[in-house]
């Protein structure tokens, strides 16, 4: 192998690496809290006594576990102008996370919600509380707490995920190097500090989230 | 006594391959290896009309890749098409999945630090294409508005120079997703090779696009690894051959719909 490595390149662009890699940042916490707030309403949407109702998030559901990414984001940003809807790059990347998120966060919270006890249920029910308040007091605490691993991951796998945004053009990580490679033709030095990148910030936000679950789950609760 | 036979024949039977392959280890040329095992791997970028599509069956087909059919064809050998898009057109090359790059790659001084170009067989112009009613008459009037490019081509190099501050250019991976914003209006104008802009017009008439001004003209040849100077060497009598007899004029015109200009010598 006669390659000779030029890793000093990489370093002279790093301003444009850190700008793309806080705007992958910046797109999956906001991914990240919208969509966990989508999947709870769609979780909820789902218990629902209306069939239709259930069905629409059911469709939902699986047609956007079903469907590739790629494909989705293309839809998002290409297809919707034809139907008026003209969204900017970032923000077609944020709407295409957090739609992809809230599908596969409805399976996971629904997995969580089944697991709380139903004698649980059973006496919030007959203690007086209506149905949101039952959902909202007695059943997502437990099944976000029994499901926080999962949804980690899932998050995790979307911040990663984000790479494929550069598709439409989103100045994100994989952008900018993707940029920097063609026009200085160094695509190994490049993708192997971006891998080394991803990889930092996938640890840094596995961090956040253990101490999130601490704070929220396990503070001021004995064991 | 033993052992020690034992050690020098164990120590032999590893040094054999570092003994048989230093008999002939004049590494051998890539042309020779090409014509040894009778194929030659071309890059063949079919998102990128006319120089490259995919016809009605789903194959290959356009001005370069007719070029590189020719080209093997006269070598005497197979062609093995290596699908690339824009920005692994190079990379492809480099990094050996390609003989030859022989994907409308404009000679620039850039690309010739990492790669070694061969004489022209072909000309092309980059524009700014938009649709008649946005308001572009040269590169002052970007000022404001969002352009499509393509990452690592030749307009990729050229536009942003000439756009002025304030120009909000946006990048894409592939020529179809350029063309794509262009027709969705995610972007109000585009830049690329005035046949891409004109087989998209043609094909999408109620868009009403049209070129706003030329931003550079060029030419464009096949590309080889440093080294591969045998190849390069085969690739220019090729280009020399075929320019004279006029086949290359032919498939030129055949696919852009114009003649090929007079091509000068690196």
């Amino acid at each position: 192998m006669n390659y000779v490595f030029h890793f000093g390149i990489v370093w002279d662009h790093w301003r444009d690496l850190a700008d793309g890699a806080w705007l992958t940042v910046r797109l999956s916490a906001m991914a990240m809290v919208l969509g966990l707030g989508l999947s709870i309403c769609t979780a909820y949407a789902k218990l629902s006594r209306v069939a239709p109702l259930r069905w629409l998030i059911g469709s939902y559901v699986e047609i956007i576990r079903n469907t590739p990414f790629l494909v989705q984001i293309f839809i998002i940003y290409f297809s919707l102008p034809a139907l008026g809807l003209r969204l900017e790059a970032n923000e077609a990347a944020l709407v295409a996370m957090v739609v992809n998120f809230g599908a596969y966060g409805t399976e996971i919270l629904r997995a969580g919600i089944e697991a709380v006890p139903k004698g649980q249920i059973e006496a919030a029910r007959s203690l007086g509380l209506t149905r949101p308040q039952t959902f909202r007091f007695v059943i997502l605490y437990p099944a976000v707490k029994v499901v926080f691993p999962a949804l980690a991951s899932q998050f995790i796998l979307m911040m990663l995920g984000s790479s494929i945004v550069s598709a439409i053009s989103a100045v994100e990580l994989t952008a900018v190097t993707n940029s920097l490679q063609s026009t200085t033709f160094r695509a190994f030095e490049f993708y192997f500090v971006t891998t080394a990148i991803y990889l930092a910030l996938a640890l840094v936000f596995r961090a956040v989230l253990g101490g999130l679950y601490w704070f929220v789950f396990h503070r001021d609760r004995p064991a | 006594m033993q052992r020690f036979l034992v050690s020098i024949a164990v120590t032999l039977i590893v040094m054999l391959p570092v003994l048989v392959s230093a008999q002939g280890t004049q590494p051998q040329s890539t042309l020779d290896r090409i014509l040894r095992e009778k194929k030659i791997r071309i890059t063949a970028e079919v998102t990128s009309p006319p120089f490259g599509i995919l016809d009605k069956d789903g194959q290959p087909d356009g001005s370069e890749i007719a070029t590189a059919r020719q080209l093997a064809k006269d070598l005497g050998v197979e062609v093995e098409f290596v699908q690339v898009t824009a920005p692994n057109r190079i990379p492809a090359l480099l990094a050996g999945k390609a003989d030859v790059a022989i994907s409308s790659l404009s000679i620039t001084l850039d690309r010739a630090k990492t790669v070694m170009f061969a004489n022209p067989h072909g000309a092309l112009s980059i524009v700014i294409t938009a649709p008649a009613d946005t308001n572009i008459r040269s590169a002052a009037d970007l000022k404001g508005k969002r352009v499509g490019l393509t990452r690592a081509t030749l307009e990729e190099a050229t536009v942003p120079k000439v756009a002025p501050e304030g120009t909000n250019i946006v990048f894409f991976d592939d020529i179809a997703a350029t063309i794509q914003a262009l027709l969705s209006g995610q972007v109000d104008a585009a830049g690329m090779s005035a046949f891409a802009a004109k087989s998209i017009s043609d094909r999408n008439p109620d868009k009403k696009l049209e070129n706003k001004f030329t931003v550079t003209t060029a030419y464009y040849s096949a590309v080889v690894r440093p080294g591969d100077f045998e190849l390069l060497q085969w690739i220019n009598t090729w280009v020399f051959i075929n320019t004279q007899n006029g086949v290359l004029a032919d498939i030129y015109k055949k696919y852009t719909g114009v003649d090929l200009p007079p091509l000068p010598r690196l």
